[in-house]
Formats: structure tokens, sequence, C-alpha cells
């Protein structure tokens, strides 16, 4: 805690002493839209960073066990990935943290790190992690061949530091939704949503690589000329797909669970979610969801169909049932932007009474019967694919699937942007919900003392 | 001859004890993998740890509301080793549970469910089912805040079976409420109901095994076989004659036998013995440093106590929790649905393929509900942590 | 073999229906009294007694109030068991709520800060009125069947609606 004792002060003293040049009054919006466009940008490239760290070594792993050399030539371009773009998320997030953060958001960085130092030391030591086991995994990867033990140690190492890295931020994140006990770290580390967000990301990472090296390998496919790279990438795309989609087909309930325990520890921000200024773009999330599911399946009747092996006419049949959820899931509960703008109008009653509210848009039960259902059909939808695969032919898809894969893939941006949107700007007017607003942040206010 | 040979002798010409020992140590099972195969026996030895510490505690619990928890809490003030076999009891419980369900992922993985073990699965399940009734009936016997609570919301839980519900309620609490009858009607169903079930099944279950033998995984079958040399070896010859239950029932040709057996003892006993060891050892420890709790007794009117259900119930209690109220039914259809489930699985999967890795179709729902069962436990145990 | 009658039962036939009879007889002789024990409870009416809960004129206007109350066990014990009253007063209509959650059982409390009871199992909510507001809980908090002589309130240990 030396560290801190000393770190903890200076820090305190830059802020109070600092000419404060960071922007007041109107300027705060293009604070938050330089901040809020960059984070965009860091988490769509990290994410997939993080997430090939760990699907990488994982996918080598199956290789070996199953003898395919096609599982290593994935697991070998997802090391080559993350060289690629490791450095690029890198930059950004220094960029965010040296500039942005302390330049623009001076006061509210000061002090979560105050609070947050030993989750982020951690995190900063979980890069010095990622970037010499993530080089060394691909740089290794041919000299290692005969020792593959080691080579799968190393790639091991390399996805539990990935781990740790997004657990470790997933505490600063949930802690600004949810604070507990700032001098506790136990109960900090711990704090309501810090599990919920922390499963949330992971699994959402894991999915969204999958998806990416579905549209990857869909390009891929469309491109080549070479019959044998035909057949890895229709192998690849289908595969990445069936990792997206069973790692999303985890989220409901997890997404579910932390939407409860926002409701339990930040009402506020569940109310704006749920029922306020948010409420319309969570209905587009929960749609989007859903279509993202709906491709999935159209995506596996129709590889199955390609190549007439058993199954697609089940698959489509599951499509016609999955639109039909979806179109109970999108139904608006409040036919007007807020719960509160139809309590205000006073036409607080179904809409054939000359009301705003649609009964049959609201959450209890409908909208958590479709989330049920359609997470059911998908489970079923991939079971069903996974027992046609015997009869599939790989490297004789037609064009409709790879134009699936690659929709699939821009969903998923869509999804990750809307929801992030949703999140920051449900604490708002907090940036640690009921201890630091967003505003307050500008005025010099004591900082906590370490 | 020598004295302790004349001795066999006698007594196997009565007994027929050389033939019985020789079953029962010198019985082939399977060389690669073989520490896995553990599990079963740890199972085993953590049931007869229950038993015993179960019988000495009958020694001094007293099953009634008004003497559970006095005697308990007599024994935790006075009987500094009295409170250890307790605190074994409750530990190797939990141990059990855990320790039954890595057994069960394992067998589940391996296949070992196919023809011709189906009912051996089928009894497995049924062996589950019943320790878990055993964890649930013992949890009330303390009659302590913990004991008393869980029994309320335990028993509440068949009451929303349609139709039947309130009668399955009214049948387990002896009544709508729980009082006298619960308490004595748990104990005997801990004690003498559940167990003269559970031991018999037990030895059915040891009986099917040694009839068809450890199957073992795919790693111990030809085409996935990889010998320490990198060749399919043939089976070393035997120094003492080797018990062959492969194959009971000729199948199919690539699994009818492991490639590689080896001898029951001392191999196999030595792993299972270290195995469960450790884990005795560890329960031992859990007992003596933390033990067994006892809170407040049992208080029906506090409106300051907040329930908290035992590990094994976190699943459930956060499933509870999420879903809305016009679907509790459903979220409780689906441990029942599982059970059933896990039951009809030998006969849902019935194709003779064995390595995990090529039967997708069972192995990613298999692996979706433990993902489920394990992410809605970490859920809930973050919730409970910040009440 | 000497010529019989195929209508006669053989001496395997007799000993084989005579075996399932001794069976069935064995099964009925055991078995009916120890369903019909096992049923009991589904045929014993609960004891239901009157108690005095007390004086509920000090009770304050929209302010649960918490009694407890002793009840006999009425099985062999001669322990009581005591059971928690809310008391609400709301304009002039007294509530006599009992603090059982109806989603499962868990010991409710009137939280003075929510305004709202709070079980605190699954967080169901329930107003004032006893009406059940949020969360999983299904019906509305049990109300035991009481009546008022003065100012002297008495409950029986049974609920308006079973839940």
């Amino acid at each position: 805690m030396n560290a801190l004792a000393v770190i903890g002060p200076a820090l305190h003293r830059l802020a109070g002493e600092l000419p404060s040049t960071a922007p007041q009054g109107s300027n705060i919006l293009a604070a938050q839209v330089a901040i809020g466009g960059l984070f965009s940008l860091h988490i769509l490239i990290a994410g997939l960073v993080s997430g090939a760290a760990e699907l990488g070594p994982a996918i080598e792993f199956l290789g070996y066990v199953r003898q395919r050399r096609s599982y290593d030539r994935l697991a070998h371009g997802l090391g080559r990935f993350i060289t690629y773009y490791f450095s690029v998320s890198s930059t950004i997030a220094i960029l965010l943290v040296t500039v942005l953060l302390v330049g623009l958001w001076g006061h509210f960085w000061t002090t979560i790190v105050t609070i947050a130092w030993w989750p982020l030391f951690i995190e900063a030591w979980t890069f010095v992690l990622q970037v010499s086991l993530g080089y060394l995994w691909y740089y290794t990867w041919d000299p290692l061949r005969g020792f593959k033990g080691v080579h799968m140690a190393i790639g091991g190492l390399l996805a539990i530091a990935s781990f740790l890295q997004v657990y470790m931020i997933d505490v600063v994140a949930s802690y600004m939704l949810t604070p507990t006990a700032p001098q506790n770290p136990i109960r900090q580390v711990l704090n309501p949503t810090s599990y919920p967000l922390t499963v949330h990301r992971t699994v959402g990472n894991l999915a969204y690589i999958g998806f990416v090296i579905g549209a990857f390998c869909a390009i891929g496919f469309l491109r080549t000329r070479k019959p044998e790279d035909k057949v890895f990438y229709d192998w690849a795309g289908s595969f990445g797909l069936l990792w997206g989609i069973s790692m999303t087909l985890l989220q409901p309930v997890v997404g579910y669970s932390y939407a409860k325990e926002i409701q339990l520890h930040a009402y506020g921000s569940w109310y704006k979610m749920m029922y306020g200024t948010l409420s319309p773009w969570f209905l587009w999330q929960i749609t989007l969801l859903g279509i993202m599911f709906l491709t999935a399946t159209l995506y596996f009747a129709r590889r199955l169909r390609t190549n007439d092996a058993p199954g697609a006419g089940l698959l489509n049949a599951m499509a016609v049932g999955m639109v039909l959820t979806i179109v109970l899931a999108a139904q608006p509960y409040h036919l007007s932007l807020t719960y509160d703008a139809v309590v205000g109008a006073g036409l607080n009653r179904p809409f054939w009474e000359g009301g705003l509210i649609n009964p049959l848009g609201s959450m209890i039960p409908w909208k958590v019967l479709a989330l049920m259902f359609y997470t059911l059909i998908a489970i079923a939808a991939v079971v069903w694919y996974l027992r046609g695969l015997p009869g599939v032919v790989w490297g004789a898809a037609r064009r409709g699937e790879q134009r699936l894969l690659i929709l699939m893939a821009a969903l998923t941006i869509m999804m990750m942007v809307t929801m992030g949107f949703i999140r920051e700007n449900s604490r708002a007017p907090f940036l640690i919900t009921g201890e630091m607003t967003i505003q307050g942040q500008q005025n010099t206010q004591p900082t906590p003392t370490p | 001859m020598s004295r302790i040979a004349a001795i066999y002798d006698w007594l196997d010409e009565r007994t027929a004890v050389r033939s019985l020992a020789r079953k029962g140590l010198y019985e082939a099972v399977p060389v690669r993998g073989a520490w896995f195969y553990t599990l079963g026996s740890a199972t085993l030895v953590l049931i007869l740890l229950q038993l015993v510490t179960g019988i000495f505690l009958t020694l001094l619990y007293v099953p009634s509301v008004t003497e559970a928890w006095a005697s308990l809490n007599y024994l935790k003030q006075h009987d500094a080793f009295g409170s250890i076999v307790r605190g074994i009891h409750l530990w190797s419980a939990y141990i059990l549970l855990f320790v039954i369900g890595l057994h069960m992922v394992r067998t589940f993985f391996s296949g070992s469910y196919k023809r011709p073990r189906e009912l051996n699965w089928v009894t497995g399940v049924g062996l589950f089912v019943l320790v878990l009734g055993m964890a649930i009936t013992g949890a009330f016997l303390p009659w302590d805040q913990a004991a008393y609570w869980t029994a309320v919301v335990v028993t509440n839980i068949p009451a929303y079976t349609p139709f039947i519900g309130s009668f399955m309620r009214a049948l387990w609490r002896g009544g709508d409420f729980v009082g006298p009858i619960t308490l004595s009607r748990s104990f005997g169903i801990h004690v003498w109901l559940i167990p003269a079930i559970l031991f018999p099944l037990i030895l059915a279950h040891l009986a099917l095994l040694r009839k068809h033998g450890e199957f073992g995984s795919y790693i111990n079958y030809r085409g996935a076989y990889r010998s320490r040399e990198g060749v399919d070896v043939p089976p070393a010859p035997a120094q003492r004659p080797i018990e062959p239950p492969y194959p009971a029932v000729p199948t199919d040709e690539l699994w009818a036998a492991p490639l590689e057996t080896e001898d029951f003892f001392p191999f196999q006993t030595f792993k299972d013995g270290l195995v469960s060891v450790l884990l005795v050892i560890v329960v031992f420890l859990l007992a003596v440093a933390i033990g067994a709790p006892l809170e407040a007794i049992a208080d029906p009117s506090t409106t300051t106590y907040t329930p908290v259900p035992e590990w094994f119930f976190l699943p459930l209690d956060e499933l509870l929790l999420l879903v809305p109220q016009q679907l509790i039914p459903l979220a409780l259809v689906l441990p029942a649905g599982g059970v059933v489930l896990l039951l009809a699985l030998p006969f849902i999967d019935r194709g003779p393929e064995r390595n995990p890795f090529e039967r997708p179709a069972v192995m990613v729902p298999g692996a979706f509900a433990v993902l489920f069962v394990v992410i809605l436990t970490l859920l809930g145990s973050g919730r409970l942590f910040n009440l | 073999m000497a010529h019989r009658d195929p209508r006669r039962l053989s001496r395997r036939q007799f000993a084989f229906l005579g075996t399932q009879a001794v069976g069935a007889v064995v099964t009925l002789l055991l078995g009916i009294p120890i369903v019909g024990f096992i049923l009991s409870p589904l045929f014993h009416r609960q004891l239901v007694v009157w108690r005095q809960v007390g004086d509920i004129s000090a009770v304050p206007d929209r302010q649960p109030t918490k009694f407890e109350v002793a009840f006999p066990l009425d099985e062999w014990t001669s322990a009581n068991v005591n059971l928690a009253v809310y008391v609400v007063k709301i304009s002039s209509q007294t509530l006599v709520f009992s603090n059982v959650c109806t989603h499962m059982q868990c010991p409710v409390r009137w939280q003075s800060d929510l305004e709202q009871f709070l079980c605190p199992c699954h967080g169901g909510l329930y107003d004032i009125t006893g009406k059940n507001i949020g969360g999983p809980p299904p019906k509305p908090l049990p109300q035991y069947v009481h009546r008022i002589d003065g100012t002297t309130l008495f409950i029986q240990n049974s609920f308006t609606e079973s839940i």
C-alpha cells in the first residue's frame, strides 16, 4: 500500500494545481462525444483482440486433441490477428487514458484511480503479459511444432492474462454503476454488477470474435480461387458462426440477471433503460438480438440445403418460429418515447381504449417469454445443425451463406455500439452513481483521501 | 506349509474366500486416464463417511422442535470432538455433492452410459437424486434459523405443481405449516427411508459396473489410442489372472474392450485411495477450521433474518429471482425436466460413438446445461454477497 | 405321466398362484396402514384457535406495526410457535397481515425507507395495502382472520385466503 500512499496524494495535488483547461458548460457535450466515440472504437477492436486471445488457444487445443490441421490453421490466423491489431487497440487505449481521461475528465480519472488502484495496477501488468505472450505464442508457432504442449501452455497463459485484463477493467466499469465501500477492496471487486458484467463481456468477446471469423472467412471464400482455401474458409466460417451463436445463447440469462442487479442497486439507471429515454434503444437491442439468432438459423438451414444434408426443413420451420417470436419481442410497451410521457398525458390504458399502452409489449410476461423462446429455438437450431454436419461437403457453399455471415458480423457491431451507448447514458447524470456527476467532475471537489 | 497358509486354506474351503478375493481385487481396468475414474470411488468413500458420522451424530441429536437446537448447541459448546464429527458431516456433504457433479460430468463426457451400460447411468441418476434428498432433509435437522427457513422455502416448492401442489406440500410438512411433524418426517426420511433405498441402489450400481467393466474413455480404444510407444499395444501378459469383465456383451468391435488393462489391485486402488484420502483430509481440515455453524434457534416471527440458500440451491434460487410470477411453474419445471433428460440420456444418445469431440449434438447441449448452472451459481453468489 | 384333466391346476401352477396370492395379502396388510399413515396429514384438520394480539389503539396511521403472537403447535408438543403480525391502520380501515411471502414463504418485513413490505429472498415488494407490486410474488400479502373487540385485536392462525 506504500505506492498508494505516495501516488495518491501526488495525483490529488496535481488535480488541484493544474489550471483547469477541462471543458466547461456546453463543451461537455463535445467531451462526451470524444470519449464515447473513442471508447466505442477501442471496445470494437479490443474486444476482438481479447476474444482472439481466449478463443485461439482453445481452438489450438481442440485441434491437437482432434488431430485436425484446419483447427491449427485457424488458431494461427487468430494469432496473426492479435499481432496486427493489438497495437491498434492499445494505442487508442493509451490515447484515451493519457489525453482524454486525464485531460478532459481529470477529476473523475484521478478519483477512480485512487479508489480502484489495485485493479488498475493488475490491469496494467496484464497488458505486459498479453503483449509478450501474444507475440510469443504467434512467433513460436513453427519452432515449437514438436513441443505442442509447451506452445499450448503459452496460449493458455495468454488466455488467462486476457481474461484477467477484462475482469479488472470490468471491476472499474461496474464500480462506476454500482459503487460499494471504496475502502474495502474485496467488496469493491465483488460489487453487485461486477460478476454479471464480467461474465457478459467475456462471453460477448468470444461471440464477437466468432462472428468476425465468420465474416472474414466469408470474404476469403468469395475472393479466393484455390480449392483447398475454399474448403478451409467454408469450414472456418461455419465454425466461427457456431462459436459466436453458442456464446450469444448464454447472454439472455446473463443480461437479464445484470438488469436485475441494476434494478436493485442503481434504480435510476434501470428505470431510464426500461421506461425512460433509453427504452426505445433497449427495444431495438432486444429486436437486434432476435435478428441475430434468425440470421444464424437461416445460415444453418441454407448451408445444409446447399449440400442436401438432412435437417434443412426443420431449420426453416425454426426460422419461421423465430420470426414470430421476434415480432412479439419487438412490440413497444408504451406508444410514446417514455413511460412518463404516457402517465403525463393521462393515457395510461391500452391503445384499443384510446390510450398509449400496448399490453402485449410488457416485459412481464411477454418479452420474457419471447426471450426464453427464441433462446430455446436457437439452441435447438444449433443442435440440429450439428446433427446435419456430417452430410456437409466443405468448399461447396453458395454465395448466399457467405452474405449471411457478413451480415452477422455487421449486426454484432451494431449490437455492441448500441449496448455501449445505452450503458453509458443510463448512468447519466452520474459518472459514479450517487457520488460523482458529469457536471460535478468539472468542479473542484475534494478527492477521497487514499 | 506355513501356519497362515493353512488357516487361509481352512477358510477357503468353508467360505470360498480365495475366489472372492481374486474376483474382487484382480478385475481388469483400463490404463489411460485412470485418475479420472477415481471419482466414483471418491463418491462412495464420502457417502460412507456420511453414514458413519451420521450414525454417531444420532447418539446425541434429538429430532424434536424443542430439543433439536438445544442438543446441537450442547454439542457445540461442550463437545469439541462431537463438533468435529458434525463438521465432517457437513463439509463431507458439500464436497460429496461437488464430487458427484464431477463424476457425472466425466461419465457424460466419456460416453460411459452407452450400451450395455445404460442402467448403470440410470441407477447413477437415481443415486444423485437420493443424495440430493439427503442433503435437503439433513439441512432441516438443526432447526436453527437457517434450517427452519430452508425447510419453509424448500417444502413450499412442490406447492407450485398444478392441481396436487398444496397436497404435496402438506404431505411433506405434515400439515399446512412447517412444524414438529415436518422435523420428524424429515428425520425419518434422512436417517431411515432414503438410506434404505440408497445403499441397495449403490450395490446395484457397483454390481452393474462389475458386470460390464469400467468403460474408461475413448482414449483407451483402438483408433484414438496413443500408447507410450506410439502404437496400439496388445495387453501385457498378466502376473495374476485378471478377472475379465470385457466384453460382457459383444456390442461393436471398436468399443468392446479397452486395449490395455491392468489389475484393479493395486494400481487403481492406489489412485482411488489417494484421491479419496486427499478429499477426506480436506474435509477434516474444513471441519476443524470452520466446522458446522449453528445459528440462532428457529424463530418463525423474525423480521430481521434473511434466509440464504445452501450453495447447491443457488442456481434454482437465482432462477426464482429472475423468473416473473406468471412463469414460476416454468422455473420449477426446469430442474425436474433436467432430471428427466438425465434419465433419458442413454436412450436419446444411442449411437456407438464415444469420442466426445465426435458427438457435438450431445456435447453442446450438455455444455450449455453445465454452463447455465455454473453461471446462475456465480450470479447468485454475487447477489447474496451484496445483499 | 398319467392322463389328467387339463382344466385342473398342476402342482406348479397351484404353488405359483399361491405365492402371488400370499404376496398380494402381505402387500395389502403392510401397504394400507403405511400408505394411510403417510397420507394422514392430508386428512388432519389444522387446529384453529383465537389468540389475543393486544391493544392496537397506539398503532399510528399508515405505519405498520409488528406484533408477535404465540399459537399452539397442535401436535404432541406443548411448545408454541411465535407468529409475526403486522397491523396497519389506513384511515378507518385496519388490516392485519401475516409476514409470510406469497412467493416462497420467506419472512417479509416493513421497510420504512421504501414505504413498502420487502421480502429479502428474491426482492418481492408489497405496498402498504399488502398488494404485490414488485418482484416475483404472485399474490398479495396474506391476511389473518381477525376480530377487534373495542381496541383489542384477536387473530386466528388461519388466513382469509390460503396461499
